[in-house]
């Protein structure tokens, strides 16, 4: 179903587009994000939407649940991951990563009580973090466009292509998919807004939010995609336009 | 201190900071990080709780310790982009002050939560490194087991090695900050960004 589904919403969305290129709006990184009137648009709605309704409820949780059982219920999540970890290491011919991410699981799920507790990463055994859009830009796909999606928020076309993978793969949305229970669903989003609650003083402080957001996401994936070493910033390209 | 001590006092650091001015560091960036590092923990935990009271005491530390490893005007200049076109030495010398001012107090604040120097690990020097740039990559070991990577960009100065960037987890702060400033500079001019950031106006968020 959400594949005969998409395609539409693709071709909207470069409606959605063209109908913004009018607009003699200055671009800030015309580069990696041409799109950016549309994008500022989104994400203009999702912050109403997260003020509205995703941060009351993330605030409510953070302060019913002290702090010890919300890293459990984070580390429960990401060791659910395991799955999309796995089989993108594998794609990207990481075999080292492959066997540490299965052993980190079958650690965690045992001594850690389900992923409750990380005990792996206690002692010392390296979180791996790979999925679908890192494979695609360890593919080939480097450079990809920003892309804010409505209520999902940052992306870039690459790695919301990934994301569409990753449904199949994800216990979580393989719950919704094929059992229609959104309950893990809406837990781990709430939960993860939950931990990052901290940053929105830092976010609400930036001149300008929305540049903030998007350069901590992008610079963030490239970090991701070159696992923790990316190449260094082209600082000469800055100072020559100085 | 009285006022007959302040006079002395102030002359001494005058003195001192245009003495280290024109000395030259020797030293290469891995090892100013580690001694950097070093001494600024060994301080933390020598006066925590009085840092603890007071955090403009650390800052002061940290002015001192930090600032002078930094070219604070290369990382202007990279923050600014065009937009510090045309900007006079002076100007672009007070934006600096200003841009340091709050890096140093958000630097400070994030130095508190630090328990022990074993938390610091400076990483054996990898890829192409060079006089123009040179990445020393460090990692601060978390509460949790993990590590969080700080990597700090030099470049060779008349006056020795100097950094000019910071990146955390992949975040640089020249690239973070230069999308927040320049374009206010763009639009409202170099002084009054520099007031701005001076007032707390504008939060330099990393």
């Amino acid at each position: 179903m959400p594949s005969t589904s998409r395609i539409p919403f693709f071709l909207l969305l470069t409606l959605l587009l063209g109908a913004c290129s009018g607009q003699q709006t200055k671009l800030t990184d015309p580069e990696r994000d041409p799109w950016e009137p549309y994008n500022r648009k989104i994400h203009a709605f999702n912050m109403g939407f997260d003020r509205a309704i995703f941060r009351p409820v993330a605030k409510g949780y953070d302060y019913v649940m002290p702090d010890a059982p919300q890293r459990g219920v984070r580390n429960f999540f990401r060791n659910l991951a395991f799955p999309v970890t796995l089989l993108n290491s594998l794609l990207q011919g990481k075999m080292a990563d492959a066997f540490t991410s299965t052993g980190r699981f079958m650690m965690n799920s045992t001594i850690g009580l389900l992923g409750f507790f990380d005990v792996a990463t206690k002692v010392g055994i390296e979180e791996v973090n790979e999925d679908f859009g890192q494979t695609l830009a360890v593919w080939g796909w480097k450079d990809s466009r920003y892309l804010v999606m409505p209520v999902f928020g940052p992306y870039t076309v690459r790695d919301f292509v990934g994301r569409g993978f990753y449904g199949y793969f994800h216990p979580v949305s393989y719950a919704v998919r094929e059992h229609n229970n959104y309950v893990p669903l809406v837990i781990d989003l709430v939960t993860l807004r939950a931990e990052l609650l901290p940053f929105q003083a830092d976010i609400d402080a930036a001149a300008d939010p929305y540049t903030l957001v998007r350069d901590v996401y992008l610079q963030n994936r490239e970090y991701n995609i070159y696992d923790g070493d990316p190449p260094a910033p082209d600082y000469d390209a800055l100072l020559e336009e100085y | 201190m009285t006022k007959k001590a302040l006079i002395p006092a102030l002359l001494l650091l005058l003195w001192s900071s245009v003495v280290s001015a024109n000395r030259v560091d020797e030293r290469d960036p891995a090892t100013i990080i580690e001694d950097t590092t070093k001494h600024l923990l060994a301080t933390l935990e020598e006066h925590r709780a009085e840092f603890s009271d007071d955090p403009t005491r650390l800052q002061d530390v940290v002015r001192t310790d930090l600032l002078p490893l930094i070219d604070l005007n290369y990382s202007a200049r990279l923050i600014l982009g065009k937009a510090g076109r045309g900007a006079r030495p002076e100007q672009l010398e007070s934006f600096s002050q200003a841009m340091s001012g709050v890096l140093v107090n958000r630097y400070a604040d994030g130095l508190l939560n630090f328990r022990s120097d074993e938390q610091v690990q400076v990483l054996p020097m990898k890829g192409k490194n060079s006089e123009k740039l040179t990445r020393v990559r460090t990692r601060i070991k978390l509460e949790n087991g993990g590590y969080a990577p700080v990597d700090y960009a030099f470049h060779k100065t008349e006056q020795g090695w100097k950094a000019f960037d910071v990146t955390v987890e992949g975040i640089s702060y020249v690239i973070t900050f230069r999308n927040q400033i320049s374009p206010r500079v763009l639009a409202e001019g170099i002084d009054k960004v520099t007031e701005d950031i001076q007032a707390g106006n504008i939060k330099l968020n990393d």
